[in-house]
């Protein structure tokens, strides 16, 4: 293989791209909730889990696509989030950071049993789609690229709505004082609940689309977070253009990790790239978000 | 006629520490009112009691004839109430214009929504200037306009003002004190905390000062002002 051959860089650009897009999803949920009301939610990656293993139960009893179950798994699992913020985090909004991340760990855990029983903790995986678009001598295969395009849409559709709709900056207001949000008459919980609801969504569509590519199983959620982390900080703390930027890089630096030399390394890209980002840009790519 | 506004006997404490022990409080349709006194003395606070910012222990708040003490605050804009709270707090990330659309969160109609944007830009011709730039891109004095533009934005019936020329430049001083005339004069209704007690009194039609959480002197402004006791007091010397 002739490995500065041009063909070769942009298949793995584009692959990367598309991989860094589903990143982009998840970590941008992981952000929203961060900048918003400042928890870290642990359970980010379960409940992407829960958005894969609804695909995979449909597909499996009901031969639904995965593209199509989005339609009935986002929304639930939005309502979920909502009722979620409303009985458990909105009790630790403004509490110290560990009342946050300790609620947060007691919710991934329950999810992970709850997997576990009904799932056991074998791999499962939804072959709904194979086989692969050719561009040239570029192939890209078909799942990595719906999975990615759905993913870059349902991030910018997202985006869009906090930078322009009225409700999306009532959400932005809100991150930045919450007390001045609230006397412009905006019900600040209400907002959060929103909030919850959005990035537990856009979790779950990255699990359905996660689903498409790769097996997963209910102990899966662990890389993921780690993954998201790492992404967010790159990005910049609350900053939701940072999650998408630091997703895509994350992307497209582990397809050419991966490409050019062996997938060990690939593991380790993440945290290397955050290294040297933080070290050239201590705030991330776009800026700690928010920061009074 | 009964008071557009009217605290009786309140109480607050922030946890175990009480800082208002019955503070009463009168504002009429029309009239500007100010409260003055030292550092701590509690003005932020009775304040914060009213647009339900601050948990109320004791005593009523009438508001139009409506009890509302406790009432949270994000109902305060559909009641009538505009708040421009201390340390001209915008939200810096968002745009001018954004930050005045935020003012009024309740209105859904987005015509007008921008034709109140609009009515704030003619009395604030500054503010349309820097219309698309970041409000924390602006300097203190237009921070404070674009408070209190974003307070005027449902047309309130009462705008309560804390320390609004607190921290500013003499020039901006100035030019929010001429705003504040303005206001009056197009006939608001208007409760403001000001440390510049002197000048506040002057433009004002009555004064309270708190000390230590209690009411210590309540007349129209101008008695206020000749009163050699508020003088000494309040107003630094003779
Ligand atoms: N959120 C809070 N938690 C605890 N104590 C508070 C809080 N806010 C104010 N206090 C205390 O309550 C008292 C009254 O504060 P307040 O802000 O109402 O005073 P103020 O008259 O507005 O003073 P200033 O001129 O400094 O603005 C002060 O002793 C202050 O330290
Ligand atoms: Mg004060």
């Amino acid at each position: 293989m002739e490995l500065l051959d041009p063909a070769i860089l942009l298949q793995l650009l584009i692959s990367g791209l598309l991989a860094g897009a589903l990143y982009a999803l998840l970590a941008c949920g992981l952000n929203l909730v961060f900048g918003v009301m400042r928890v870290i939610n642990l359970a980010h990656a379960e409940l992407m889990l829960v958005g894969a293993f609804s695909a995979y139960l449909l597909y499996r009893f009901f031969g639904l696509h995965p593209v199509f179950s989005l339609v009935i798994v986002v929304p639930a699992v939005f309502f979920f989030g909502y009722y979620l913020q409303r009985v458990l985090i909105e009790r630790v909004v403004g509490q110290p950071l560990l009342s946050s991340l300790l609620a947060t760990y007691g919710v991934s855990i329950i999810l992970v049993n709850i997997g576990l029983l009904l799932f056991s903790a074998d791999y499962k995986s939804v072959p709904a789609m194979q086989g692969s678009i050719l561009f040239g001598e570029i192939a890209i295969s078909k799942p990595r690229a719906v999975a990615g395009l759905i993913s870059v849409a349902l991030t910018l559709a997202i985006y869009f709505f906090l930078e322009r709709a009225h409700l999306g900056k009532a959400v932005r207001a809100v991150a930045e004082q919450p007390q001045v949000a609230a006397i412009c008459g905006i019900d600040v919980r209400r907002i959060r609940m929103l909030t919850f609801g959005m990035a537990a969504a856009m979790a779950a569509a990255a699990g359905v689309m996660l689903a498409m590519i790769y097996s997963f199983s209910p102990i899966s959620g662990a890389d993921f977070i780690q993954k998201s982390f790492a992404i967010i900080i790159i990005g910049g703390m609350g900053n939701f253009a940072g999650a998408l930027y630091g997703g895509l890089l994350l992307g497209v630096v582990e397809s050419y990790v991966a490409g050019f030399s062996s997938s060990q390394w690939a593991e380790a890209v993440a945290y290397l790239l955050l290294v040297a980002v933080l070290l050239i840009r201590p705030t991330g790519l776009k800026g700690t978000a928010y920061v009074k | 006629m009964p008071s557009l506004l009217s605290i009786r006997g309140l109480e607050v404490a922030y946890g175990a520490v009480q800082v208002l022990f019955g503070v009463n409080l009168e504002v009429q349709t029309g009239e500007i009112v100010a409260i003055i006194g030292p550092n701590g003395a509690g003005k932020s606070t009775v304040i914060k009691a009213v647009v339900g910012l601050a948990a109320v222990q004791q005593g009523q708040i009438v508001f139009d004839g409506r009890e509302i003490a406790n009432l949270p605050a994000h109902i305060m804009p559909a009641l009538g109430i505009g708040y421009v709270p201390q340390g001209r707090i915008v939200f810096a990330q968002m745009t001018v214009t954004d930050n005045l659309e935020m003012g009024a969160f309740l209105q859904k109609d987005s015509v007008k929504r921008r034709q109140a944007v609009q009515q704030v830009f003619e009395q604030f011709p500054r503010l349309y200037e820097r219309r698309h730039q970041p409000a924390g891109k602006l300097s203190g004095g237009e921070q404070q306009m674009l408070a209190i533009g974003r307070a005027l934005m449902m047309n309130p019936r009462l705008v309560i003002l804390d320390e609004p020329s607190l921290g500013l430049s003499p020039k901006y001083v100035d030019v929010i004190f001429d705003q504040l005339l303005a206001l009056k004069q197009q006939g608001r209704t208007l409760l403001m905390v000001e440390q510049n007690a002197a000048r506040a009194l002057e433009l004002s039609d009555r004064g309270y000062a708190l000390e230590l959480g209690h009411n210590r002197f309540a007349d129209s402004g101008e008695k206020l002002l000749a009163n050699p006791d508020v003088r000494r007091m309040y107003l630094g010397g003779a």
